[in-house]
């Protein structure tokens, strides 16, 4: 049966454990019942007094009464008013407390337009100000590049520090003094460490916490185009709401995904974004290092490609139609594709595709007992977020891990080998920890566990009860969308192919073979035998440097695409601007004809890669056959693909049943005396991201994490590869005989996690 | 929140021993805070960042969770304050029996803004939530001990006896 109540008469339905104020915003009334404190993600906390409502008891013993409606359990036949003299003069008379203090700032305020106080203002008629007393004022505090403060706005509503300290869980940033002057702030000026510190900005309901980023190429909201898209920096894949302006992005903010993040979004997600504006963006077509006209350009890769010496190699980086448009093209030339960079991470992809569904973030939040592979929190940090929301529901935490992570001290942290993590996850179908657990859930950072973990972890699966289930995580949005392309011992091929000789030109697409990608080792060492490099990219990368020819890619929100995120859900972005190439304002007379005169008003920005490969397939005459493929190719993945508002499809089980056959991968045994590697991830590094100044501007310092008591000031690593001398950065409660690694780290060595290492030490005092 | 300062850093081990033995024997660290903080303002004159940071660690909350509760309770002073607290309740049953006066005569008398130090060291001056003393209001804290009802008589009493107090060689 449907439940209702009724406001003003109008019947609003509710469902149990809602509140008055939650079912009405719901049902679209939220005009009625002007609020502050309350946020569906933080609940209700009556703090503000603005959402009153009058209720009419249905005995005749109670008088009716003015009521907060974010208190109110909502429940059947309540009848509640809002059109009401005396609910009238509490919410007019609330907001002009509210704004009693408030500085007449609007117009030099960076919220103005999107800001809720503002709203609810207009919206109760408050219009005058009759107070003329001194105003309540604060200092502020510098919190870093990421959000700016302006105390003097505050209207207490604590729904910052709720979110900061019992959401987020963060300890740097809290709630001072009493009565009148209450302070949402710092110890002492710094910037905010919560990786989700973004957040403030969309949490405030008025213009105290902006987005510092944003602050510095402003726009009004309104003036923004803003289109629905997906997080290109990690596996989850949260939707977001990209706004840009004058064909430059501007901001990031979060677009509402009911399962995977109803709210929020990580610091690298809000703010990596300026990958896009980053100086050093490749923009314009090279022919050995200089700007040359696309056309130049073009000829000279199909002059390679026509050789028929070529290969391809795809990247988990990229969407699902450009690898395609790449497969499509390495086919119809008989040449050979890779999609991953090295066998290990082909290995991986498949492993991960073959696992039985994963949860939803939303699942993980609802998990009673929550184990944890590695740092899930440098890797997926919303997924570390969903894990939190478990915590503060009562789920039991433990965590196996190298080192104490920011999630390990909130829970069970058990001191692991990475090496050792295979053994331990199969051994979990029997451990004492998930005994008595309704809603267990396994989550792992895909690359500390690697391919034998991730055999071992769907192995275990089968063997624990149903309701078991599992999620596993890396750095890039399109993982599976690569991996579907990703067949055993394609890039060992394309790796021989180059090593025999039989190809010299390599076509990347978003692949960074010769600098940080997985395997980039071997491809350096194979690298005097290429006599050309195209890269396809949006990032300055080592790849880009070296190649002979690079043809820049539009950024994720300047094209449509697809990206299958860690569930195998496929999801579509939409482009939400153009943008415009940034001509310098001297060049200003040198731009293109106007059109009418058949030049180009405004040059235009990169294209899409699709576009690139387009253009190829026309030098080489084989568009027909080549878009044929990519045609066949695209139905036989994703038939039906969602539409860019859609919450995305779920890939094909049958087609992710395939990879089940996929051989064991073994792993390298390490001996107990050894060195081992572990990956040393952020929340704010990711390829992409690595191109956005402020975020980086907070990443640690670059070294080598090991145990604090290993007496060395420096360490040489030596791999298959190459050797890395690094400064050590002890770190308290780490395993002994573990050294973590950032990626391009590996990358240089030819290591995996896991795998043994040479270490020479240095001591200098 | 990680923090440079250490709790060495008090440099009295007979005050970490104390200190210790509060968290020791509180059924979790956290609950000790208050009695940490006492015992620190006790020792110290007030929580200045060194003793803010100490018990912090002692208790294993974040120093802004301290912070939080330094700056929301009145009786912990974060603030070096005269030889002589006085606090004087200005809410609401007071503050209807004539607290402002007090607060504006003593302020007057002590020559410097509320919660400065004054008198040559003397004296501090502070406004405080209610005490529960309302039906003795208006009510204050002499010194941590509760009197009341105050008039402009009694508390200038009080006010002369450590300004001649203050004068005297010491
Ligand atoms: S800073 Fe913003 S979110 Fe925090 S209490 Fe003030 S108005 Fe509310
Ligand atoms: S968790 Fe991943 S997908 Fe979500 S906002 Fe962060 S980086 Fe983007
Ligand atoms: S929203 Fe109900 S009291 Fe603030
Ligand atoms: S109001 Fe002063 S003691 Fe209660």
């Amino acid at each position: 049966m449907k439940r209702i109540f009724y406001l003003d008469g109008q019947p609003v339905p509710f469902t149990s454990g809602q509140n008055v104020l939650e079912a009405a915003i719901a049902a679209g009334m939220a005009r009625q019942i002007p609020y502050f404190c309350y946020h569906p993600a933080l609940g209700s906390l009556g703090a503000c007094r603005q959402c009153a409502v009058k209720i009419y008891p249905h005995d005749d013993k109670h008088p009716p009464r003015v009521t907060m409606a974010c208190l109110l359990p909502a429940s059947d036949h309540l009848q509640l008013a809002t059109v009401d003299q005396e609910v009238h003069t509490e919410h007019r008379k609330i907001i002009e407390l509210l704004m009693l203090n408030h500085p007449l700032d609007c117009p030099v305020c960076d919220e103005g337009g999107q800001c809720h106080l503002q709203d609810m203002t207009v919206q109760t008629g408050h219009a005058v100000r009759r107070y003329s007393g001194p105003k309540r004022t604060y200092r502020d505090q510098d919190l870093g590049p990421l959000v700016h403060q302006e105390m003097n706005r505050c209207i207490t509503c604590y729904r910052c520090v709720r979110f900061y300290q019992d959401t987020a869980q963060g300890d740097d940033f809290g709630v001072f003094g009493s009565r009148d002057r209450v302070y949402f702030g710092r110890l002492e000026d710094g910037p905010l460490e919560s990786p989700f510190s973004g957040n403030l900005v969309e949490v405030c309901p008025t213009g105290v916490f902006t987005d510092k980023v944003f602050r510095h190429d402003y726009a009004r909201v309104w003036d923004l185009q803003q289109g629905p898209s997906v997080c290109p920096h990690c596996a989850v894949g949260c939707n977001t709401l990209p706004g840009a302006r004058l064909g430059t992005l501007r901001r990031v903010r979060a677009r509402h995904h009911p399962e995977i993040n109803p709210h929020f979004l990580c610091d690298r997600g809000r703010y990596g974004f300026r990958y896009v504006t980053a100086a050093e963006r490749p923009v314009r077509a090279r022919l050995h290092g200089v700007h040359s006209r696309q056309d130049a350009v073009l000829r000279q890769v199909a002059t390679r490609l026509q050789e028929g010496r070529s290969g391809f190699l795809g990247s988990p980086r990229e969407d699902v139609q450009s690898n395609l448009a790449l497969f499509a093209l390495a086919d119809c030339l008989h040449a050979p594709f890779a999609a991953l960079s090295s066998p290990w991470m082909e290995a991986l992809a498949q492993q991960c595709m073959a696992l039985p569904q994963a949860p939803t973030l939303n699942d993980v939040e609802m998990a009673d007992h929550l184990i944890v592979l590695g740092d899930l929190g440098g890797v997926a940090p919303m997924a570390e977020l969903a894990a939190r929301q478990a915590l503060r529901h009562g789920a039991r935490l433990t965590v196996l891990a190298s080192r104490p992570t920011a999630l390990a001290e909130a829970g069970d942290y058990r001191p692991t080998r990475p090496s050792a993590l295979p053994d331990l996850v199969t051994g979990l179908a029997e451990d004492a920890c998930l005994q008595g657990s309704r809603r267990p859930v396994i989550l792992a950072a895909a690359e500390t566990l690697g391919p034998a973990g991730v055999h071992a972890l769907r192995k275990t699966l089968a063997r624990l009860p149903a309701n078991a289930r599992a999620g596993v995580f890396q750095n890039s949005p399109n993982l599976f969308g690569a991996a579907y392309f990703a067949a055993d011992g394609h890039t060992v091929r394309l790796q021989h192919a180059l090593r025999q000789r039989e190809i010299d030109h390599l076509l990347c697409l978003a692949a960074d073979p010769l600098g940080s990608d997985w395997g980039a080792g071997i491809w350096r060492s194979l690298a005097p035998g290429l006599q050309g490099v195209t890269v396809l990219d949006m990032v300055d990368t080592d790849t880009v440097r070296a190649a002979e020819t690079v043809l820049p890619m539009a950024a994720f929100p300047e094209r449509d695409g697809l990206f299958i995120n860690y569930e195998g859900r496929i999801q579509a972005f939409a482009p939400v601007y153009r943008r415009e190439a940034q001509v310098p304002s001297w060049q200003e007379n040198t731009r293109g004809f106007p059109a009418a005169a058949g030049g180009q008003m405004h040059p235009l920005g990169p294209p899409t890669p699709q576009y690139w490969l387009g253009r190829l397939a026309e030098l080489l005459d084989i568009v027909k056959p080549w878009q044929e493929r990519l045609t066949f190719y695209q139905r036989f993945l994703c038939p039906i693909a969602p539409r860019p508002d859609h919450p995305g499809i779920l890939l094909d089980d049958a087609l992710r049943a395939r990879f089940e056959i996929a051989a064991a991968p073994a792993a390298a045994p390490v001996g107990t005396e050894d060195w081992e590697l572990d990956l040393f991830r952020w929340h704010g590094g990711e390829a992409l991201a690595d191109a956005a100044a402020e975020l980086q501007s907070l990443a640690p310092s670059r070294g080598l994490r090991l145990n604090a008591d290993v007496d060395a000031s420096f360490a040489t690593l030596s791999g298959p590869c190459g050797r890395l001398r690094l400064p050590v950065l002890p770190i308290v409660g780490m395993v002994a005989g573990v050294a973590a690694l950032d990626q391009e780290g590996f990358a240089q060595l030819g290591l995996h996690p896991g795998e043994a290492v040479q270490i020479q030490w240095e001591t200098v005092s | 929140m990680s923090s440079p300062i250490s709790i060495a850093d008090l440099q009295d081990t007979a005050l970490i021993a104390r200190l210790q033995a509060l968290v020791a024997e509180s059924p979790v660290p956290a609950a000790a805070i208050s009695a940490v903080l006492y015992t620190l303002q006790d020792a110290r004159g007030y929580i200045d960042d060194v003793a803010l940071h100490a018990a912090a660690q002692l208790t294993g909350l974040s120093p802004v969770r301290v912070e939080e509760l330094c700056t929301f309770y009145s009786l912990v002073l974060r603030a070096p304050a005269g030889r002589h607290v006085l606090r004087i309740c200005d809410s609401i049953a007071c503050h209807l029996a004539g607290a402002q006066d007090l607060l504006a005569q003593a302020q007057a008398y002590s020559g410097v803004a509320l919660g400065e130090v004054g008198l040559r060291g003397a004296l501090t001056v502070v406004p405080h939530v209610c005490i529960g003393l309302c039906d003795r209001a208006p009510a204050l804290l002499v010194d941590g001990e509760a009197a009341g009802p105050v008039d402009a008589t009694s508390l200038a009493q009080w006010l002369e006896q450590w300004e001649a107090d203050a004068w005297k060689p010491s």
